[in-house]
């Protein structure tokens, strides 16, 4: 905390219900990314590099795996005296009934007491679904510079798709914002909220308190908020990022993700040294490529075993293909084999998912990437 | 918890890996792309349960320690369990006095604190798997003063001239422990693996610095072969000794057969090493790559062929890399072509077009080298 005064809290509660079977057991947070990450590896690890000590990870819907996984605050850093990342589940307290969170502004409202242990002057609030790097120490002091209320991260979004966010419109001198529209039909801006905030810790807190008393809310920092903030005539200023930016929302946005990690150069480029993205720490062997392997552009990572021909793909720890086998524009996640023979195109294997002796899965000219998610027999 | 603590040696006078050596011991020695010679027989112990584990370094520990760190990476115990880094090199008059009995002596306070009953002796110069746990059950059950684990080899002849030998009576009991003079086929290699109790082994140390001050604890072993009940066990599965540059060569080409490695890499029996948060390997369009092992944090747009590449390595368009072991963060420029090489750590192989050495000779290049 000493660093910056500025703590963070990841909202990691989504279901991420367009996932399917990927979410069915595992918050979206905890899905896997990249070959080797984990979704919620990228806020984390943004954090830890940014000079945020200590974190809080708003937790709800199938977080087993996502509560092990983040606790373990020494994978990004995070384990420092006075630093840490701390799961925050709902939880019973002594003056109301156990409640889930009802929104993202209540899974805050529910933490003012954890949140208030550290005093911080500045909230962080983040999403854990998003895949992005953002030095957020730049955001903080563009937040400063503009003696901001609040300062709302947006990136510019093509005109046609704006309609899907929530936009700012702003003054275009002072990056002020002015209104907020929440997926507008006819947007007048193409700046888009990231779902990055930072408050004046004493203002949000007195702002949260106003919002659990009324019946009216949604309890939702885009829908209540924000705008209440604006209606207050608070300062509200865009900060402008530039950058790769995505949230995985669906199957094709997941391999979409994952294929853009392909070309030479792409923006989220993960070999830069300056700013790592740190993951668990797994003991599987390098990676075995056999003597008839074929590997044509292609991310691949420690602990797969690659005897087939992999073209234009990402593959996950642990992932196999066979000799004679084919993976062609697809994604097979953690542990995911491919047998002898089997050709798997424009596919999403999920994790430990064993496809086939010849099977065929997957088509060329498919609208939709396939997901595969149960096993898919092969001959005997 | 286990009955002993564990000592990792390094290697003796007799070990001389010309170049890598240079820079660090073999322990530090990078090893099949992404691990260290030394996580090998840290990670025995580990999961054999022995979590009080003594590394001894002789000379230039930067990078030794530097890997080592806390030794956390290698899932110890981290509050009842410690990895001790001791260091020997007091102003010795040669090299020659150098020797692990040597390097006891001066710790000997440090070892007789360990509350453990026994004591494992492993090498930080051999590559291979074994249950330390079993091996100490047998010991124990045995009634044997001393445990000495061997592998049997048929290749003696040409290979591990710098390893001991154990000569082995039909009651499984050691005869003598002599060097490998290279002089038959068969033999029984030893592993310069140990179980003990740890009075007899302070007792051994003591008289081994009485009698010659360059003895090893090797030579007064084989000395107390007819006092002491000494007995050898055999170990199976894969076995390396990097004894020389070219035995280096050879076993990280040995595992490239994914066969092989599985000798090696046995089923919940994990090979800890330090993370280097590096992302995955990128391979682009005009990639080649076949029979190798490759580790994460690559870019590779050339071709590879029946090789090791260690981590964050920039293999360029057109570059040729044939037979050869790789170091992290080593550049291959574009066309270069390279065979036979064992090229060290932040090499950058960019201006010279071939760089062949013959198969039977493998060629060294230098740490941080630019050619």
């Amino acid at each position: 905390m000493k660093q910056n005064n500025m703590l963070a809290m990841i909202l990691a509660g989504g279901r991420g219900t367009r996932l399917h079977e990927l979410t069915k057991k595992m918050a979206k947070p905890a899905v896997s990314y990249g070959g080797k990450y984990r979704i919620i590896d990228f806020p984390l690890s943004n954090c830890a590099n940014s000079g945020i000590d200590v974190v809080g990870v708003l937790t709800q819907y199938e977080s087993i795996q996502l509560n092990s996984y983040v606790a373990v605050g020494r994978r990004w850093g995070l384990d420092a005296k006075n630093s840490g990342v701390y799961v925050l589940p709902p939880r019973e307290k002594a003056d109301a009934n156990l409640d889930v969170y009802r929104g993202t502004a209540d899974a805050i409202s529910q933490n003012i007491d954890f949140i208030d242990t550290f005093s911080p002057e500045y909230l962080l609030i983040l999403s854990g679904d998003h895949i992005y790097k953002m030095n957020y120490a730049k955001m903080l002091a563009y937040h400063k510079e503009h003696n901001a209320d609040a300062t709302i991260a947006v990136i510019e979004v093509p005109m046609k798709e704006a309609s899907r966010f929530g936009i700012m419109n702003t003054d275009e001198e002072t990056g002020r914002i002015v209104e907020f529209e929440e997926k507008p039909e006819k947007p007048k801006s193409n700046l888009a909220s990231m779902g990055i905030y930072i408050f004046n810790w004493k203002l949000l807190r007195k702002t949260l308190l106003a919002d659990i008393k009324d019946p009216e809310s949604n309890h939702d920092f885009g829908k209540d908020i924000i705008p209440a903030l604006l209606n207050d005539g608070k300062a509200l200023y865009a900060y402008k990022f530039k950058g790769y930016w995505k949230d995985v929302g669906t199957i094709d946005s997941l391999w979409e993700a994952n294929m853009d990690l392909l070309s030479k150069n792409n923006a989220l480029d993960l070999h830069d040294p300056t700013w790592k993205i740190y993951t668990e720490d797994v003991t599987s062997l390098p990676q075995y490529i056999g003597s008839d392997a074929k590997i044509e552009k292609a991310f691949i990572t420690q602990g797969c075993v690659i005897d087939g021909e992999v073209k234009n793909s990402v593959l996950f720890t642990g992932a196999k293909v066979a000799p004679g086998a084919k993976v062609i524009d697809s994604v097979l996640m953690p542990g995911a084999e491919v047998a002898e023979g089997a050709v798997v195109t424009r596919a999403l294997v999920a994790d430990d998912i064993k496809i086939g002796k010849n099977a065929v899965v997957g088509s060329a000219d498919s609208e939709h990437i396939e997901l595969v998610a149960k096993r898919v027999k092969g001959e005997e | 918890m286990s009955q002993a603590f564990g000592i990792v040696n390094f290697a003796g006078n007799h070990i001389q890996v010309d170049g890598l050596q240079d820079y660090r011991p073999v322990g530090a020695f990078s090893f099949l792309g992404r691990y260290r010679v030394i996580d090998f027989p840290i990670s025995n112990m580990s999961n054999s349960g022995i979590d009080t584990i003594q590394i001894y370094i002789r000379r230039k520990p930067r990078s030794l320690t530097e890997h080592l760190g806390t030794g956390r990476h290698y899932n110890i115990n981290s509050k009842r369990g410690r990895l001790h880094i001791l260091y020997t090199e007091s102003n010795m008059v040669s090299d020659l006095y150098n020797t692990d009995i040597a390097a006891y002596i001066e710790n000997l306070d440090v070892i007789e604190r360990v509350p453990q009953q026994y004591v494992v002796i492993t090498p930080s110069y051999m590559v291979y798997t074994a249950d330390y746990s079993t091996l100490l059950q047998n010991h124990i059950d045995s009634g044997a003063d001393i445990t000495l684990m061997y592998h049997a080899v048929d290749n003696a002849k040409d290979n591990f001239l710098s390893c001991y030998t154990l000569e082995i009576n039909k009651q499984k009991g050691v005869d003598s422990v002599t060097p490998n003079r290279g002089n038959a086929k068969n033999k029984n290699i030893f592993m310069d693996t140990y179980v003990m109790k740890k009075e007899l082994f302070l007792d051994l140390v003591s008289k081994a610095h009485k009698m010659s001050a360059m003895y090893s604890l090797v030579d007064i072993i084989d000395e107390s072969c007819h006092d002491l009940d000494v007995r050898a066990v055999p170990h199976r599965g894969y076995f390396a000794a990097i004894t020389d540059f070219n035995s280096y060569y050879e076993a990280n080409m040995s595992l490239i057969d994914l066969k092989n490695a599985m000798n090696l890499f046995v089923n919940d029996w994990p090979i800890y090493t330090r993370t280097n948060d590096s992302c995955p390997t990128q391979y682009f369009e005009t990639s080649n790559v076949k029979s190798s092992v490759v580790s994460n944090g690559c870019l590779i747009e050339g071709t590879i062929e029946n090789s090791v590449i260690g981590r964050g390595c920039v293999i360029k368009q057109g570059a040729v890399i044939k037979n050869c072991v790789i170091s992290s963060d080593v550049v291959i420029g574009k066309g270069v072509h390279c065979e036979n090489l064992v090229v060290d750590k932040h090499a950058r192989l960019i201006r010279g077009k071939r760089v062949i050495a013959s198969p039977d000779k493998p060629g060294y290049i230098k740490r941080g080298d630019t050619l």
